[in-house]
């Protein structure tokens, strides 16, 4: 190797050494600091939603929804649409979960009966232990 | 791959025209010297500043109530968020101290006499928007330190008859310091200060550039000196190139000025941010014994010991402008300072009344 090229390999590899020491501090900085919620149990009564009816909860920093569909009981979901990201609501008169900003709609398993979504809305685990609901 | 990226912006940019007449056939003198790369190294400072401010904004909240937080947040909670303020803090002096020298340079080398006057100009004016940088800045933390050291320098108009009062109020937007004063000055450091200093640099090298580097006063730089009696290029056809030659040594001083700066930072971390830094503002509360900057610690020990507040404000003015108008008022020919004793002795002199008032300040 030429002296001239070996002086180039050693000022290459300084140089990317130099990079790399500010690169990762970058990233690391440049990350959330706090990373994701951790997701957390929460527990109801079942009399706090009847029958055709939701409520909207925030579960681990994401906004949910837990929907007591007539005659197949409760179901919890993220309410944010595998789309976009917009938050879907329940519409009890047309029994269908919408996404206000592009139209999509979901059925009550969470999966995509129209509109561009790629994929169903996120389940969250849900237990129903005598009069309480639990969900995580 | 990289060849067609150059034909590509060859065909499009002249690229090789470019490289040519900008890098390599743009020449410096013969004996130029290291102390010439002072301005290179000043501005690789300032783009320090631009580029970790801009990171740091990503988590510092301009709110009184929340100031003092996200600043003890980003030194404790952000992953390396100590790494991106400290080099802030350090890079703040380290353009200081570059301007400075650069100045000092300049000077001593003969560097502002014409044609050069208006380039010695807007580098004063730039050293002296770098000062109002580091001022607002130092607001911003909502310390104790940044708090008392800025409710002493929006008094300082106050020296002046009939608009003291109104220009201190309209710095602080209240009587006090307060809330909106820390708005006010956040606003000056992020959005006014940067576009002045932007339109600043650019008039300075294009003055540079257009002029061409002016040539020491020592060595031989191997052009016949001619007098400016119309405009020419200086182009130093005998000199070295710009690039590879006098840029690799203006790398080395960005390398040497890196090593300084990190070695602080790892060494001395609370060189520049004492005690009081880490302390949240209380305006009932004035820390003992608050001191300015280094870079202030001269004016501020000569408003010490001056009785009259209007006379000792006056005269910095005037050291002022005298210092940023200097080329018009010397205006022999002849650039060598060792054959003009009375400057030499003058300029020696001031420095050392500067030095001897800095370290006056610190220990009085």
């Amino acid at each position: 190797m030429k002296k001239r090229e070996f002086l180039s390999l050693l000022l290459t590899l300084l140089g990317l050494t130099a990079a790399g020491s500010f690169a990762y501090p970058l990233v690391r900085f440049l990350a959330p600091p706090g990373g994701k919620a951790k997701l957390k149990q929460i527990t109801f009564k079942k009399s706090e939603i009847p029958v055709g009816e939701a409520k909207e909860i925030p579960f681990g920093g994401v906004p949910a929804i837990i929907i007591n569909r007539p005659g197949k009981g409760f179901i919890a979901f993220s309410r944010v649409c595998s789309h976009l990201g917009c938050l879907i609501d329940y519409n009890k008169a047309q029994n269908r979960i919408i996404c206000p900003c592009h139209a999509a709609i979901f059925d009550l398993e969470g999966n995509v009966v129209s509109g561009p979504p790629p994929k169903p809305l996120q389940k969250f685990p849900l237990k129903v232990e005598g009069e309480s609901i639990l969900i995580g | 791959m990289w060849v067609r990226i150059r034909n590509w912006l060859e065909i499009r940019i002249g690229l090789e025209e470019l490289i040519r007449a900008q890098l390599t056939e743009y020449r410096v003198p013969r004996n130029i010297n290291i102390t010439y790369t002072f301005g290179f190294v000043a501005l690789f400072a300032f783009l320090i500043q631009v580029i970790t401010g801009f990171f740091l904004l990503m988590y510092y909240v301009p709110y009184s109530e929340m100031a003092f937080r996200s600043i003890q947040d980003i030194m404790t909670t952000v992953p390396y968020g100590w790494l991106f303020r400290q080099i802030h803090v350090v890079g703040s002096n380290l353009m200081v101290v570059m301007i400075l020298l650069h100045t000092l340079s300049v000077f001593f080398m003969g560097g502002y006499k014409k044609p050069r006057e208006l380039t010695w100009v807007l580098g004063t004016l730039m050293l002296l928007v770098t000062v109002t940088f580091c001022v607002s800045g130092y607001l911003l933390p909502w310390s104790q330190l940044s708090y008392w050291a800025t409710t002493i320098a929006t008094m300082i108009p106050t020296a002046f008859p009939i608009v003291g009062d109104l220009i201190s109020e309209l710095m602080k937007g209240s009587e006090q310091v307060s809330g909106i004063t820390l708005n006010r000055f956040f606003a000056i450091h992020v959005m006014l200060l940067p576009l002045i200093i932007a339109v600043l640099l650019g008039l300075h090298l294009f003055l540079v550039r257009r002029i061409g580097i002016s040539s020491p006063p020592f060595g031989k730089s191997g052009e016949a000196e001619r007098p400016w009696t119309e405009y020419r290029h200086d182009s130093h056809g005998e000199g070295y190139p710009f690039f590879p030659d006098f840029v690799l040594k203006e790398m080395i001083m960005v390398m040497f000025a890196c090593a300084v700066m990190f070695f602080l930072i790892s060494f001395l971390p609370t060189l520049l941010l004492p005690e009081e830094a880490n302390i949240p503002a209380d305006p009932f509360k004035t820390p003992a014994h608050i001191k300015p900057e280094w870079y202030l610690l001269a004016p501020y020990q000569m408003l010490k010991i001056i009785p009259n507040k209007f006379l000792g404000i006056s005269l910095q003015l005037i050291i002022i402008a005298v210092f940023i108008l200097w080329p018009f008022l010397e205006r022999k020919e002849e650039n060598n300072i060792l054959k003009r004793p009375r400057l030499l002795g003058f300029s020696i002199l001031s420095l050392i009344l500067w030095v001897v008032f800095t370290v006056w300040g610190k220990y009085s």
